[in-house]
């Protein structure tokens, strides 16, 4: 690991960058750094326990976070698709980030439980990942880990819920949208949602009414899903973040299908390639405009 | 105050006759979606309920105020405006199986529920709340009840304090309506379950003060004189300003006020739960926000706890029950933080002379 803490201080010292953000230990398992000073880059820490996407913060909104300067940032294969995403849609410059990549192996569920990288505890995110050796990088750090084992158990999910008449598909999340008590976090704590005013936060209009009320809570969560077509990197900080446990990363991974196959796009790490939803092309099917 | 035995089948009998008489029983039931976590959740047999086994995810408050309730129903007439409020008498329910972190936070929220005005849906499901505490044995790092004059045994806002014994449970009967409760289940205690029952509180006791010392009676002072102290810019840097940790929390009660329309000339007003860590929560119509960033909302979250409410009602508003930092996804550690501001406001002996 000294590769990395050797260079966030050579970062730091030099002033290339005014602060690192990445992980450190805390007292459930690593969580966000925020390191300024060189003399603290040693508290970098990068293991499977990285759950976390970071990109979250460099939301241009975040002030408390772009008071301190330019920054560089830790990130999997996986965060480099939110950076991306963040460059792409104009919240970033792609000078204004230095990118740390680091190449990896698969990362647990959760932070706070360490353990070996199995079928149970890899995170379901995992499978099937093309992004382990980072194409988006100022710096990539690392050997390739070898791959690790496969979760089946979201994609099992969604092979039972693409099974299930619609009627029981709106029986289900209907009850698991039932739980939603409509604090937003799934928002706040997602890298993708930026936007200055949400569309629930308006009154004047009021487009979505803002009790835990199961229409409400629909409208809620599918405005969120369909804004994030074509945006979502799949790193499941909304999921993380829900303190009712609603399984969203099973409605986002389903509409990222949608958007693969109807669209052959996937989130990439390479912001020069333009969502679905910022391009016109004449090709596009329009079977549901009739 | 008195002591008394509550044996497993007593304790089984009771609820069985609770749920007969169809009072409804909330208790920690395994989560659905995790084996390994627990929800309070109403009960429709005994076994539902497993108790001491991990502290619930959520703390109880939703039982008296809901994520969500309707206040009144209008509805526009020729003749104006109909108004019908909703019944503030709540049915009967019985929450078995509580940490005493979870029930003190009740009664610190009390005082707020009570203070200008009665809120009389808080207080009607309180009265017909009767609440059976467990002793706690379910700590982890980020517990520190003691920290806020709470103890794992402590008795504040429960009817009833169960701790497990040989055979059953040493029932520290403290309200007239715990002592209703227990009719005819619970006999007099032995010797050797008095002796159980303490030397077990003593062990739960010491399993978690070494996690935060006792927070000083000058601590909110010190809090109130130094909002401006440069170490808010830097204390929140890692929080998403999600509002996770106002939704776990015992005692974050506040809410937001809405009407809704349900047709076109009728429709409810309701209340949501909502947080201080979101921006909405201070918006200005004009645009205007007077807390620009997530420094300035943990800031307000911190204050409000530890130094507004106390310098109010008294209380700190907190149980150290550790939800915050445990649902956090951005791993803010609340009792860390205190410790630090606590260091800050205390620094040790060489510290003040370098």
């Amino acid at each position: 690991m000294s590769e990395l803490n050797d260079l966030a201080r050579k970062l730091l010292s030099e002033c290339t960058v005014k602060v690192v953000i990445g992980y450190e230990e805390g007292s459930r398992g690593v969580r966000p750094a925020f390191i300024t000073d060189p003399e603290q880059a040693c508290k970098l820490v990068f293991d499977t326990r990285c759950v976390q996407n970071l990109a979250a913060y460099l939301n241009p909104r975040r002030k408390q976070i772009t008071q301190l300067g330019k920054p560089a940032i830790v990130v999997k294969g996986c965060d480099a698709r939110a950076v991306a995403g963040l460059i792409r849609e104009q919240q970033i410059t792609r000078e204004g980030v230095v990118i740390i990549a680091m190449r990896c192996g698969g990362v647990l569920q959760r932070s706070e439980t360490a353990s070996e990288l199995t079928s149970d505890t890899v995170s379901v995110r995992c499978a099937g990942c093309n992004d382990r050796d980072p194409k988006l990088f100022d710096h990539k750090l690392g050997e390739l880990p070898p791959e690790p084992p496969v979760n089946p158990h979201r994609d099992e999910q969604i092979a039972t819920l693409e099974k299930m008449t619609s009627a029981e598909r709106w029986n289900f999340w209907t009850g698991e949208l039932s739980r939603c008590i409509r604090c937003h976090a799934c928002r706040e704590a997602c890298p993708m949602c930026f936007c200055v005013q949400c569309t629930a936060d308006k009154t004047q209009p009021r487009w979505i009414d803002p009790s835990s009320t199961p229409p409400a809570n629909r409208a809620w969560q599918t405005m969120r899903v369909l804004h994030q077509a074509g945006r979502c990197v799949d790193c499941l900080e909304c999921e993380r973040a829900c303190p009712e446990h609603i399984p969203l990363g099973l409605l986002a991974r389903h509409v990222a299908n949608t958007m693969q196959r109807r669209f052959d796009y996937v989130a990439s790490e390479d912001p020069s390639v333009a969502a679905p939803f910022g391009v016109f092309r004449p090709s596009d099917d329009e079977e549901f405009i009739r | 105050m008195t002591r008394r035995f509550l044996s497993h089948e007593k304790f089984a009998a009771l609820v069985a006759a609770l749920l007969a008489s169809n009072t409804r029983v909330i208790a920690p039931v395994r989560a659905k979606d995790d084996p390994a976590q627990f929800d309070y959740l109403p009960i429709q047999k005994f076994r539902d309920a497993e108790f001491g086994a991990r502290l619930p995810r959520r703390s109880a408050k939703e039982y008296f105020l809901p994520a969500t309730e309707v206040l009144l129903h209008y509805k526009q007439t020729k003749a104006g405006v109909e108004i019908r409020e909703v019944p503030t008498e709540a049915p009967p329910q019985v929450i078995l199986g509580a940490t005493p972190c979870d029930v003190a936070g009740l009664e610190v929220v009390d005082k707020v529920m009570g203070w200008d005005y009665c809120d009389e849906l808080w207080f009607g499901r309180r009265q017909a709340t009767t609440i059976v505490s467990f002793l706690c044995n379910m700590m982890d790092a980020t517990c520190f009840c003691t920290a806020v004059g709470l103890a794992p045994d402590s008795f504040r806002g429960s009817d009833v304090l169960l701790v497990p014994v040989a055979g059953g449970y040493l029932a520290h009967v403290i309200t007239s309506k715990g002592e209703a409760l227990l009719q005819g289940y619970v006999v007099e205690a032995d010797a050797a379950a008095l002796a159980d029952a303490e030397a077990a509180q003593n062990e739960a006791r010491q399993a978690v003060e070494h996690h935060l010392p006792a927070i000083p009676a000058e601590f909110p002072g010190w809090l109130a004189a130094n909002f401006d102290n440069p170490v808010w810019k830097t204390i929140a840097l890692r929080c998403h300003g999600c509002g996770a940790c106002a939704a776990v929390c015992p005692t974050c009660h506040c809410f937001d006020i809405v009407d809704e329309h349900e047709s076109v000339d009728s429709g409810v007003r309701r209340r949501n739960w909502d947080s201080c860590q979101t921006s909405l929560f201070t918006l200005h119509a004009s645009g205007h926000n007077p807390r620009q960033s997530q420094s300035e909302r943990f800031r307000q979250r911190i204050q409000h706890k530890f130094s507004i409410y106390p310098s109010r009602f008294g209380e700190i508003l907190c149980t150290g029950c550790g939800r915050c930092s445990r649902s956090c996804p951005g791993g803010m550690d609340l009792p860390k933080l205190l410790g630090e501001l606590m260091t800050l406001a205390n620094p040790g002996p060489e510290a003040r002379n370098p």
